[in-house]
């Protein structure tokens, strides 16, 4: 087990270096690239020498991604462009919001997500299953943004019932409470928008994999036994029709990522994704830069996590 | 008696039994017969089949019959609520939403499926080495695959197409195929590595035929049916990627139309003229679960195993 971990590690690593050069030298070959954002025609020639000699652009691409790879190594991935503060700081500063939507929204799409799918399966062929069926395809076939718009008109401009966008109510003055309140309000619909493809897609994958389980051996055996109905269910064949969806979540962790900038952006929510989309518009390449470095040792850690999670928790997997 | 004589006796003892009835002739299907008649039975299939075939006779024929040019600016009539002149209603600069949905149309669709046939053709060509060939080649081509899948894809997307400045119609289906292909070419190499090792592909070898021909003619068309389930499901998928890019200003530009920018031009005005925004995200949404619909229709159709009901 350890070698294994160490093996897939050495690999992971491997993969993020290459990854790495990748992304550096695609975004600084591009028509348009890091050049195109610092230089216009009115800057004098002193000026354009200075900027060269400052971000090291006489350097061969190469001797660039190094310097760059060097300091990211240490936690110095640069400053940005637009307002020339540490790129670390400004992605630390928007990491809580996301964190906090991103967590609300897993807990939310896991919880219905399993439910919805146990329900489906022990149900298989009734009428809750067909209508469970049919609103999973309207959830995997709509876009997040789409889904966003149509629930900010909904919820918040035909009905008043929630706000639009942003984390909190100006003008007010709450007690701590009532703040508390007026901010999960907020999250409420970016939360929802956030979760419900994936809601879609995990119920279906739930389904599929308790039915399979409810056909084993062991469940029958346990029946036999005498297990009630629900103790069966669930914990009996829940923890291992479980297995396969923590793996599924784990791997789609850079589409929850996407679809993360593109809610917050949507709901004004003031986290990664929407400094992310502003970077895009300001072209803000060393934040861009570290983001997408950022994204993809995440994505890679959470591949990993999901190898080894699927060992631990299956013991007939073998690490070879 | 001789051998042939004996033949021919035998035959016409048996002709009569051999005579075709027409029942006979109902149960004896062709293949793509009986894959056509296992869809029909899909409802949900035929529904997203029927709209999708009205979608482009809307958005190609259309256009011919209602004569209304999706850029002609008309200030008095900004703003108007979908009527009888103008069917879903006017932009804020008065131009005809419905000319605009059909123009829109053609380009997100036409991106939509040339995206995927180049995804299809990039994925295909990779899937097939790999899977054919095995060893090197496959170790070389399923780490690649590999590197392309580690990467967050909507981000990596997102910042391509804002760094390149060209937004053009191209430009955007080459983005967007390049990022389709690698779970195309995951799933032809599974289907080359268990092909290769069948008989046919044996009996083939031993008349000559090379590997290009083996690939291609031998394997490849035993492998359609997944090819063309996940070649449908991706039309849908990248219609969304598009319509995701335009939306936020990174896909196609303006004054072109597309379904996705026209949501996000009608966003401005969300408040006071809604249709803006649902009109054509009704759209996207409808052709997406069309595209979904049809392409499980065509698995449910094209999978051998699947028992007749």
């Amino acid at each position: 087990m350890g070698r294994y971990i160490i093996r897939r590690l050495l690999q992971a690593i491997l993969l993020l270096f290459l990854l790495s050069l990748g992304m550096f030298l695609l975004l600084h070959l591009m028509p348009g690239g890091p050049v195109g954002v610092l230089f216009n025609p009115r800057q004098s020639g002193a000026v354009k020498a200075a900027i060269t000699k400052q971000f090291g652009l006489d350097q061969p691409l190469i001797i660039q991604y190094f310097r760059w790879l060097g300091s990211a190594l240490v936690g110095n991935f640069g400053y940005s462009f637009a307002d020339y503060q540490p790129v670390l700081r400004i992605i630390g500063q928007r990491f809580p919001a996301t964190l906090e939507l991103f967590t609300y929204a897993l807990l939310f799409a896991l919880i219905l997500a399993i439910t919805l799918g146990m329900i489906s399966a022990v149900r298989q062929g009734s009428i809750t299953d067909y209508t469970l069926t049919s609103l999973s395809y309207f959830g995997i076939s709509m876009p997040i943004f789409l889904f966003g718009l149509f629930a900010q008109y909904i919820f918040g401009v035909w009905l008043h019932w929630l706000p639009t966008s942003g984390t909190q109510t100006y003008g007010y003055t709450f007690d701590a409470f009532g703040q508390y309140l007026d901010h999960l309000s907020h999250l409420v619909l970016p939360m929802l928008v956030l979760s419900l493809t994936f809601i879609a897609g995990w119920s279906r994958y739930m389904r599929s994999s308790m039915i399979e389980v409810l056909k084993q051996d062991y469940i029958r055996t346990a029946r036999a036994k005498g297990v009630g109905p629900v103790s069966l269910l669930i914990r009996h064949a829940l923890r291992n029709a479980v297995i396969p969806l923590i793996t599924v979540v784990a791997l789609n962790f850079g589409q929850i990522a996407g679809g993360a900038a593109i809610t917050e952006g949507i709901f004004g929510w003031p986290g990664m994704g929407s400094l992310f989309l502003a970077s895009l518009d300001a072209r803000d390449y060393p934040v861009l830069l570290a983001m997408l470095l950022l994204g993809a040792v995440l994505v890679i850690m959470f591949n990993l996590i999901a190898d080894i999670l699927y060992a631990v928790v299956d013991p007939r997997i073998r690490y070879s | 008696m001789d051998r042939s004589e004996q033949l021919s006796a035998t035959q016409e003892e048996v002709e009569p039994f051999l005579e075709l009835t027409p029942e006979l002739v109902q149960q004896r299907r062709s293949q793509g017969r009986i894959i056509f008649d296992r869809f029909m039975r899909n409802r949900a299939a035929i529904v997203g089949a029927v709209f999708l075939v009205l979608l482009f006779l809307v958005c190609f024929v259309g256009p011919l019959i209602i004569r209304s040019d999706p850029n002609a600016l008309n200030f008095s009539a900004a703003s108007q609520g979908p009527s009888f002149k103008y069917l879903f209603g006017t932009d804020s600069l008065g131009r005809d939403e419905l000319a605009r949905v059909m123009a829109g149309g053609q380009v997100s669709l036409l991106v939509g499926l040339s995206s995927m046939v180049m995804a299809i053709i990039f994925g295909v060509g990779i899937g097939a080495f790999a899977g054919y060939f095995g060893g090197i080649v496959d170790n070389l081509l399923m780490r690649f695959t590999d590197v392309a899948l580690a990467v967050p894809l909507y981000l990596l997307l997102f910042v391509l197409s804002a760094a390149i400045t060209d937004h053009s119609p191209r430009t955007v289906i080459i983005l967007i195929a390049a990022f389709g292909w690698t779970s195309v070419s995951r799933l032809v190499r599974g289907e080359f590595l268990t092909l290769r090792e069948r008989e046919f592909v044996l009996a083939a070898r031993t008349i000559g035929a090379g590997n290009l021909r083996l690939m291609f003619r031998h394997i490849l068309p035993n492998a359609a049916g997944p090819i063309i389930v996940s070649a449908t499901l991706l039309v849908g998928t990248n219609i969304i990627l598009e319509s995701v890019l335009s939306y936020f200003n990174f896909g196609i530009a303006p004054p072109a139309a597309s379904w996705g920018n026209l949501v996000g031009d009608g966003h401005d005005y969300f408040f006071s003229a809604p249709w803006l925004v649902f009109i054509p995200g009704l759209f996207i949404f409808l052709t997406a679960l069309s595209f979904n619909l049809v392409g499980d229709g065509l698995r449910d159709a094209l999978d051998p195993y699947m028992t007749e009901r």
